[in-house]
């Protein structure tokens, strides 16, 4: 894998007190690194930890322990920084209804620190190529749900970020919408930008994502190319590879459970 | 922290607040023109009523008044607001029940005024839970009254006496205090209190809206992932609720400082003859600077609790209290005689109420209002450390703490070095 490592991640974890359940973990000692013009899937089912890492790279939350860099800058300690270097989209990130769309992408350029001389014709920029110019002075509550994603995504990217963070973006896109964002997605990878991207659609993550990592009960279960993948367990599509991979998880962790002992990574035997 | 940041995050919060009808009306309209709207409508309700009790007429009963007393009989019959009525023998009934208003009984004297052949004593009976039956009793006082006077007067003729030998002596009340001071009597009971409630008001919408308004409408997370600092924002969120808080009292100021004489001199009618409500402009500034102050406390405070809240209406649920709080110590300053003391000055909202009921009397005790001032600014420091305290938990910070602000400091009490989700 060419370009250089903007992500960096070793041993990351997050637990959480309960008062039922005492200390829970939500992520469990992961590792991965992503690139300069790679867009990296974190493909896992509801529940498995996906948003938890997303958030704890976009400093949303504080790791309870291990590592994250970005951009060379540490989550725990350089978090504006860290912030600066990033875009964070996700159905949960919503935008002001009372600004227009205009003053909003104004609001995030500044904010995020984009030189200030600039920020005007960064504005117009992004207001043309999501083609939302007829719109722009219109309040953000007046606008369809097509044109607040169009938006939503101006936004992100209002500060030109190196590192754009995706998560389950496409929940709740009609087919349409889906396919505009997964153009936009490539475009930008295109273009150099590092592209982190969380979902649970498998066909998404085929289709866009240059490595794939399964996350399953906040373990890494494995990260690889698609074609990596494939060819460690000699199944075609992602959806068999996805169940191979964590029912072989939940079977090493069972064993460990009852005091098997094991190796540390899951097993399976390759089919065609 | 950077100022940079907090400008930013500060005017999109101001720009977002102005474009939202519930804060417009809440911290800009309401205090504007609360007071011309409310004392108008008053004026208008009180002309109503008084309208409508002018156009009665009242049914009004003489039993036993003889011959002697024509001149009487005749005053009432040339009065157009009264009726003179048979009275019915359960008049006592009838005047309950509503279809009568007065009875008028002629007595003989009682006890010593029975020496004199020509005394009496006049019964009116009337039904004091009954508007209609009260005013016609008034009516009746005023037309005895003048009898009684014309009476006197003749009399003391027949006897030779000048009124002043027979009336002995006469009372005369002299009020020394000057129309200055007795308006500013009146303000101080009314400004304080109305101060303190807009400021109040004020803060409420946009502390909620700021922050558990924004986590229901999802943009807090959004917020979360800009580059600035966590306590950037959090400053610039308690600075626009600080601002709107302290606009509201200060319109609130302006505008009772235009309305009260011209709204208060009309209601009040003849006994307002001489009086002075207008807010000294010397008090202004001092006043301005104690309720930017009082905005600031409730705004750090209506904050704490607020960014426990999920939704808008948990809230203003969790809020709602802490108005009532606010809002409690000015019921103090309605008592005339409660003075700013040492021990006053130290409990935070009365004595700012105090301190403005005093600063209109134009008295400037400035030891004591050097102390409140410093109380008021040390309650917004610790507001604002336990706000940082509370907001230095992750799970507060980020939303996903569930319960009050009351079942967090139980919790974490308990739960000292335990892992809390504490931000590091």
């Amino acid at each position: 894998m060419s370009g250089e490592i903007r992500v960096q991640v070793t041993g990351l974890t997050k637990s959480f007190f309960d008062e039922g359940r005492g200390e829970v973990y939500a992520v469990r000692g992961i590792d991965f690194d992503c690139r300069e013009g790679e867009i990296f899937g974190l493909l896992g089912a509801n529940g498995a930890g996906k948003t938890t890492t997303l958030r704890m790279l976009s400093t949303i939350l504080q790791p309870s322990g291990g590592r994250a860099e970005v951009m060379g800058h540490s989550v725990s300690t350089a978090p504006e920084l860290v912030r600066r270097s990033l875009g964070f989209y996700s159905a949960s990130t919503a935008l002001y209804p009372r600004l227009t769309a205009r003053e909003t992408i104004e609001f995030f350029a500044r904010i995020n620190r984009y030189p200030r001389d600039q920020v005007a014709a960064r504005v117009a920029a992004l207001i043309e190529r999501f083609g939302i110019t007829e719109f722009a002075d219109a309040r953000v509550d007046k606008l369809s749900s097509g044109m607040k994603q169009k938006v939503s995504l101006a936004r992100t990217m209002a500060h030109d970020p190196p590192i754009l963070i995706f998560d389950e973006p496409t929940v709740g896109l009609d087919v349409l919408n889906a396919l505009e964002l997964q153009t936009m997605i490539q475009e930008l990878r295109a273009e150099g930008k590092t592209i982190l991207f969380s979902t649970h659609i498998m066909s998404e993550a085929e289709r866009l994502c240059d490595r794939i990592a399964i996350i399953h009960r906040g373990e890494i279960l494995t990260c690889d190319t698609l074609d990596g993948l494939r060819e460690a367990t000699g199944c075609r599509y992602l959806e068999d590879i996805f169940v191979k991979y964590v029912r072989a998880g939940e079977s090493a962790e069972d064993a460990a459970e009852t005091g098997s002992k094991l190796d540390a990574g899951p097993a399976f035997d390759a089919e065609t | 922290m950077s100022f940079y940041d907090i400008r930013i995050l500060y005017w999109r919060e101001l720009r977002s607040a102005l474009r939202e009808r519930g804060i417009l009306v809440n911290s800009i309209l309401i205090p504007l023109f609360l007071y011309p709207v409310m004392f108008w409508m008053m004026i208008s309700a009180f002309s109503f009523v008084q309208g409508q009790q002018e156009r009665f007429v009242s049914r009004i009963a003489l039993i036993g008044l003889t011959a002697a007393h024509d001149e009487l009989r005749a005053s009432l019959a040339d009065d157009e607001s009264i009726e003179l009525v048979e009275a019915p023998p359960d008049w006592s009934a009838a005047i309950q029940s509503g279809d009568l208003d007065v009875v008028a009984e002629l007595l003989p004297p009682s006890s010593d005024a029975a020496g004199l052949g020509d005394n009496f004593l006049l019964r009116l009976s009337f039904d004091a839970s009954k508007d209609r039956s009260q005013t016609a009793r008034v009516r009746m006082d005023s037309k005895v009254d003048d009898y009684r006077a014309a009476w006197l007067e003749r009399s003391g003729e027949e006897l030779g006496l000048a009124p002043a030998e027979w009336q002995r002596f006469r009372t005369d009340r002299h009020n020394v205090a000057t129309g200055d001071e007795m308006g500013a009597f009146l303000l101080g009971l009314i400004v304080p209190m109305m101060m303190v409630i807009m400021i109040a008001l004020g803060c409420f919408y946009p502390a909620v809206d700021a922050t558990a308004g924004e986590r229901e409408r999802s943009t807090w997370e959004t917020l979360m992932t800009v580059s600035a600092s966590r306590s950037s924002i959090v400053m610039a969120k308690y600075l626009y609720v600080a601002t709107l808080g302290g606009l509201a009292g200060l319109l609130n100021l302006f505008a009772l400082s235009l309305s009260m004489r011209a709204i208060l001199a009309p209601m009040l009618g003849a006994d307002s003859a001489g009086l002075d409500f207008r807010i000294p402009y010397a008090a202004l500034p001092l006043m301005a600077l104690s309720a930017v102050l009082l905005a600031m406390f409730v705004a750090a405070g209506m904050m704490i609790l607020a960014s426990f809240a999920r939704t808008f209406k948990e809230g203003q649920s969790m809020v709602g209290p802490l108005y009532m709080v606010c809002i409690l110590p000015t019921f103090l300053v309605q008592s005339p005689d409660l003075e700013l003391t040492a021990k006053w000055a130290l409990v935070p909202i009365a004595n700012i109420a105090l301190m403005f009921r005093e600063v209109i009397a134009g008295v400037y005790q400035w030891p004591l209002i050097g102390l409140t001032l410093a109380v008021q600014m040390a309650t917004v420091a610790l507001c604002l450390a336990v706000a940082r305290y509370v907001l230095s938990f992750e799970d507060v910070l980020v939303g996903s703490y569930s319960g009050s602000f009351g079942k967090f400091l139980k919790g974490r009490w308990s739960q000292r070095g335990k892992s809390t989700g504490e931000a590091s």
